[in-house]
C-alpha cells in the first residue's frame, strides 16, 4: 500500500522545527514503527524515533498521530490509509523534545521515583512457610496497574500536567496505586500522605485522556480515583480535593442534591472564601447563588441516606468499590453495542484538529 | 422507540445543577422537549449522581445512587433514561454497564435497593444524552423543521467537554479525537461551526475549588483558540463546563488583565434560540457574561 504522512522534525542544537511529507510502499500489515524504519532505512537516515521491542512490552515508541498519543508499534497504517488520510507524526506532549520524535523522558522518571516505586514489606524473613500468599482476590485491586509499560502516552495528553507541570501525572500515580493496593506493602498511609501533596492525587481534572490513549488498559484515571478512595478510607483528608470529594457524600446523604452554594466553603474553608466575596456577590446577582442557601432536599432522601448505611456495613470501601466494577468495564469492548462509534454523517465538521506540535 | 432511535418518551435526569445555579438549563431543555415532540418524565425521587467526587471517595456508594437513579427511570416504563450533563452522563453509564454486564454485581446491589424501599433494577435502560438525541436520525430531522428561526450564519465554536467523549468505550458514540455532533447541530441550526484544538480538552471545573490555578490553566484554552478562530459565542452540553466557561470567565480577566467576554450558550438554548423559544424560557439574564451581542447580531 502506498502510505504517505507529515512528521514534524526539530533539530535540538538549532532548535529548527518544520514539517516533512513522505510517501512509500509500505507492506500491508505495516504498523506506524514499520513505515518509520521503513523511511529510515530507505529514505532518510537521519529522521530520529526510539524503539526496542515492536511488540506493545518495551515501551519505547510512544510518539502522536494527529495529536493522539500512540505505541507506534500498535498502530497498523492499513486503516490510516483506507480512510485517505495523510496523518501528521509528532512527539509526544508534556516532555522536552531532543530530536524529531524523541522526547527526554527524565522529567518522566524523576516522578516515578517520587513514588518511590519498589515495595515496603512489614516483614523482614517470610514466614515458616517461606512464602508470603497473595490471593486471586488481592492481586485483583492492582491487576491493571501493573500492565504498565512506561511508554508515557498517558501523561502526552495530560491536561492538569499541562497547566502544571510539577502535576505527578497519570503514570506515576498508576504506580503508585500499585503500591498502595499491593497486599504485601506496608507503608500504605505514608504513600498516601506523600501522594497527597500539592502536586498530587487531587490536581487531577478528570479529563480522561490517560484512560483513552493508555495502549495497555491500565486506566489511570481510575487508578487515580482508587488513591482517592483509599487516601479517604484511611483519614488522608486534608487536602481541599479530599474535602470537595467528602462534601459531595455529605450532601447525597443529608440532601441527595449537591449543596452547590456550601461547596467552596466547604473545600476552601471559610477565610478563603470571604476573600472571594466580589465573586459570590457576581453569582447571586444572576441568581446562580443565594445569600442564605436552603438546600433544595430530593424526594426520597431518606432512601438514598439507608442506602449509605447498608453500602458502609458491607465493607467495600475504598478501591474495592472500583475494582469491583472493572470485570464488567473490560467486557464492554465484547458487547454488541459497547464501543460502537458512529462516523460522521454528511456534515462537514470543520478542518482536521489541527495537529499538536511537539 | 422508532426505528431511527428517537425516543417518544424518556425519563428526564436533570442532575444537579439544571435546579440551582443553571435553572436555564432546565427551563431551555424543558421548552425545547415540547417543540421536538419528545414526552419527558422528570425522575423526582432521585439523587445527584455523585459526580467523579463520590466515585473517587465512596465508590461503592456512587454505584449504590447511580443505581437507584436507574431504577427509577426503569420503572417509569421509558428505555432511555435522558440527561444534559457530561459528568451525570459518564457517572450513569459507568455504572449502568457494570450492573448490566455483572449479573452478580446487580443481584446484589439491587438486593441493597430493594432492602431500603427501591425498586430492584433490571439492566433495562439505556442513558442517552440530549446531545445524541438530536445529532442524528429522526431527532436531528425534528431539530432541523424547529430550528425555522436560524442563527444568521452566526458563528459558534462547539465546545464538548470531557466526559461526553471520554472514556469512548464507555460513551459509544462518536469518535472522541473528531468528534461532529455539536457542528452537526451548529450547521442544523443556522449557525456556522468554527473549529479550534481545545474543543475536546477539559475546561478545569472538576479542580476548580481545589486548584484554581491549575484549572485556570486548562480553562483559558477553549475561550482564547475560540476567539482567536472569530466565534461569536460558544455552546457545551456540560453544566459544569458552562459555569466554568462562564461565571469563572472573569477570573480568567482578572488573572490575565485581558477581556474575552464570549457568551457561552448551552445546547439546548443555542437550538432554542433558532427555534425562536422566548427569552423568558430561555433565560439568558441569568448569565455572568451576558449574551447580548449574540442576540443583537441575530436581531439586525
Amino acid at each position: 500500500m502506498q502510505v504517505a504522512l507529515k512528521i514534524w522534525r526539530y533539530d535540538g542544537e538549532t532548535g529548527e522545527r518544520r514539517l516533512q511529507d513522505y510517501e512509500l510502499d509500505a507492506p500491508e500489515w505495516a504498523t506506524l514503527l514499520d513505515v518509520l524504519d521503513l523511511i529510515k532505512d530507505q529514505v532518510d537516515g537521519s529522521l530520529a524515533y526510539r524503539k526496542s521491542c515492536r511488540m506493545m512490552i518495551c515501551g519505547s515508541c510512544g510518539m502522536r498521530m494527529d495529536g493522539a498519543a500512540v505505541l507506534a508499534c500498535k498502530m497498523r497504517m492499513a486503516e490510516v490509509v483506507d480512510a485517505g488520510r495523510v496523518p501528521v507524526i509528532s512527539p509526544m506532549g508534556n516532555l522536552p523534545v531532543v530530536k524529531d520524535l524523541v522526547v527526554d523522558m527524565e522529567p518522566f522518571w524523576a516522578k516515578m521515583r517520587a513514588m518511590q516505586p519498589w515495595l515496603r514489606p512489614g516483614y523482614n524473613e517470610a514466614d515458616e512457610e517461606r512464602e508470603f500468599l497473595v490471593s486471586q482476590e488481592q492481586m485483583n485491586v492492582i491487576h491493571k496497574e501493573a500492565l504498565c509499560i512506561n511508554c508515557g502516552c498517558c501523561v502526552s495528553e495530560c491536561n492538569s500536567m499541562e497547566s502544571d507541570p510539577d502535576f505527578l501525572g497519570p503514570a506515576a500515580l498508576a504506580k503508585g496505586m500499585r503500591f498502595v493496593g499491593d497486599a504485601r506493602d506496608a507503608a500504605t498511609v505514608e504513600r498516601l500522605e506523600a501522594y497527597n501533596s500539592e502536586h498530587g492525587i487531587w490536581d487531577c481534572t478528570r479529563c480522561y485522556f490517560c484512560q483513552e490513549r493508555c495502549p495497555k488498559g491500565v486506566d489511570p484515571r481510575d487508578a487515580i480515583a482508587k488513591l482517592g478512595a483509599e487516601s479517604i478510607r484511611h483519614g488522608v483528608d486534608r487536602d481541599m480535593g479530599a474535602k470537595h470529594a467528602k462534601w459531595f457524600v455529605q450532601s447525597a446523604k443529608t440532601t441527595g442534591w449537591l449543596r452547590e452554594e456550601e461547596l467552596i466553603p466547604k473545600t476552601q474553608g471559610w477565610v478563603s472564601t470571604v476573600k472571594q466575596v466580589q465573586f459570590a456577590m457576581s453569582l447571586m446577582r444572576k441568581g446562580k447563588a443565594r445569600p442564605l442557601p436552603i438546600p433544595h432536599v430530593a424526594e426520597g432522601v431518606e432512601e438514598a441516606r439507608a442506602l449509605y448505611d447498608l453500602v458502609k456495613e458491607q465493607g467495600r470501601d475504598g478501591a474495592l468499590g472500583i475494582v469491583q466494577g472493572e470485570h464488567a468495564l473490560a467486557r464492554i469492548e465484547f458487547t454488541e453495542e459497547g464501543g460502537a462509534r458512529r462516523a460522521a454523517p454528511e456534515i462537514e465538521p470543520g478542518v482536521e484538529p489541527p495537529p499538536a506540535e511537539g | 422507540m422508532d426505528q431511527n432511535g428517537f425516543p417518544e418518551k424518556v425519563a428526564y435526569y436533570t442532575g444537579c445543577l439544571a435546579t440551582l445555579s443553571a435553572k436555564e438549563l432546565d427551563s431551555s431543555t424543558r421548552s425545547l422537549a415540547v417543540r421536538l415532540g419528545l414526552e419527558l418524565e422528570t425522575l423526582e425521587a432521585v439523587t445527584c449522581c455523585g459526580a467523579g467526587d463520590i466515585h473517587e471517595a465512596e465508590p461503592d456508594y456512587y454505584l449504590h445512587l447511580n443505581a437507584r437513579i436507574l431504577a427509577y427511570a426503569e420503572a417509569t416504563g421509558a428505555e432511555t433514561l435522558m440527561t444534559i450533563c457530561n459528568v451525570c452522563t459518564l457517572n450513569l453509564r459507568q455504572a449502568n454497564w457494570q450492573l448490566k454486564i455483572d449479573d452478580q454485581l446487580r443481584a446484589r446491589v439491587s438486593r441493597n435497593l430493594e432492602a431500603v424501599g427501591v425498586p430492584a433494577y433490571s439492566g433495562g435502560v439505556e442513558v442517552r444524552h440530549l446531545l445524541w438525541l438530536v445529532a442524528e436520525g429522526e431527532g436531528h430531522e425534528r431539530l432541523k423543521a424547529a430550528a425555522h428561526r436560524g442563527l444568521r450564519g452566526l458563528r459558534v465554536a462547539p465546545f464538548y467537554g470531557c466526559q461526553i467523549l471520554r472514556p469512548s468505550k464507555l460513551m459509544g458514540f462518536e469518535d472522541p479525537d473528531r468528534p461532529w455532533s455539536l457542528e452537526a447541530i451548529i450547521q442544523a441550526c443556522g449557525g456556522e461551526a468554527v473549529d479550534y484544538p481545545a474543543k475536546i480538552k477539559c475546561c478545569g471545573f472538576p479542580i476548580i475549588a481545589a486548584r484554581e490555578e491549575t484549572a485556570l490553566g486548562e480553562l483559558i484554552q477553549p475561550i482564547e483558540q475560540a476567539i482567536e478562530a472569530g466565534a461569536d459565542a460558544m455552546v457545551t452540553p456540560c453544566p459544569l463546563c458552562h459555569l466554568s466557561l462562564d461565571a469563572w470567565q472573569q477570573k480568567l480577566e482578572a488573572a490575565t488583565g485581558r477581556e474575552f467576554r464570549l457568551p457561552i450558550l448551552h445546547l439546548a438554548q443555542l437550538i432554542g434560540v433558532a427555534a425562536g423559544i422566548e427569552e423568558s424560557e430561555l433565560r439568558f439574564k441569568r448569565h455572568v457574561v451576558s449574551v447580548d451581542p449574540v442576540l443583537d447580531k441575530l436581531a439586525t
